[in-house]
């Protein structure tokens, strides 16, 4: 999908809240659209994902703050693949970015909809180097920690993770 | 899948310490190509393994759940593993996971021998 330029559209969103299951913050703000695509569902697309939102972004962010965007993004954009769309390539992955208020907000929308996903445990490196927890199962924790708030919203049929961090940065 | 572009050189420093350099891209998509590294750098007397992470481009979640991997082998084998070349971003990121608690991290090659208790 070509980029549509800057327009404002509108966020409705319920519940404030931070975690993942939860839905958008519940300002209804207005934000600038900087650009939306999609990308098909394939294995190494996060990486795409995330090039094409440093593009978009590059003017407004930078360094260290940029950096977690990128690791954000990349992790979302890669469970929206892996575990959304369950890696089936015909079904895109959508991506909006957007100007929020002195920082970037990024939405990425899978068709991971129904019910709820849980979280599973928090990562532990002893437990996993023990072999009491998968080795891998670092991304939603990751995402936590590199962005300013994430809110998690599902529809029955679409799954969007939104995300936005903040221009003077911050952990 | 898409295209690896990683690549990982070996470097044997001595009969008890090997490197290695990597390149491009850490993904869950490298585990083939780390765990052949890891081979190739370790021999009966080896007890330090050194990962150079100068020319790293980008690092995810499925790349660190390899590291993790590797850790649990050379704990096994009673190795120490060290990072160096490591950028603020992912020394950030070690912290959060914890990776800098299991593995050394310096800024060059020689500090992590003499880390190790290895002199060349």
């Amino acid at each position: 999908m070509p980029t549509l330029g800057r327009e404002t559209i509108c966020t409705r969103v319920h519940g404030a809240v931070a975690g993942l299951g939860d839905a958008y913050s519940s300002d209804a703000k207005e934000h600038s659209l900087i650009t939306e695509f999609e990308v098909p569902s394939e294995m190494g697309n996060e990486r795409l994902v995330m090039d094409r939102v440093v593009d978009a972004v590059a003017d407004s962010i930078s360094g260290e703050t940029l950096e977690r965007l990128k690791t954000a993004v990349s992790e979302a954009a890669m469970n929206a693949i892996e575990h959304g769309n369950k890696g089936r390539s015909e079904i895109p992955v959508s991506v909006q970015v957007l100007d929020s208020d002195g920082g970037i907000r990024v939405r990425i929308t899978d068709h991971g909809g129904g019910p709820a996903q849980t979280e599973t445990d928090t990562p532990d490196l002893e437990a996993k180097l023990a072999g009491l927890q998968d080795p891998r199962g670092w991304g939603l924790f990751l995402i936590k920690n590199m962005v300013d708030e994430m809110h998690v919203s599902n529809d029955g049929e679409l799954h969007t993770i939104e995300i936005v961090i903040r221009s003077d940065g911050h952990t | 899948m898409p295209e690896l572009s990683v690549s990982m050189a070996v470097r044997k420093i001595n009969n008890e310490a090997s490197a290695i350099d990597i390149k491009g891209d850490l993904t869950a998509a490298c585990e083939d190509v780390l765990m052949d590294a890891y081979s190739q750098a370790t021999g009966d007397q080896t007890r330090a393994l050194i990962l150079n992470f100068n020319e790293l481009e980008y690092m995810n979640s499925g790349g660190i759940g390899l590291l993790v991997t590797l850790l649990v082998r050379a704990n096994r084998q009673k190795q120490r593993l060290s990072a160096v070349g490591l950028n603020d971003h992912y020394q950030q990121i070690f912290e959060l996971t914890r990776l800098n608690e299991a593995m050394d991290i310096h800024d060059s090659e020689d500090a992590a021998l003499a880390g190790a208790g290895i002199t060349t």
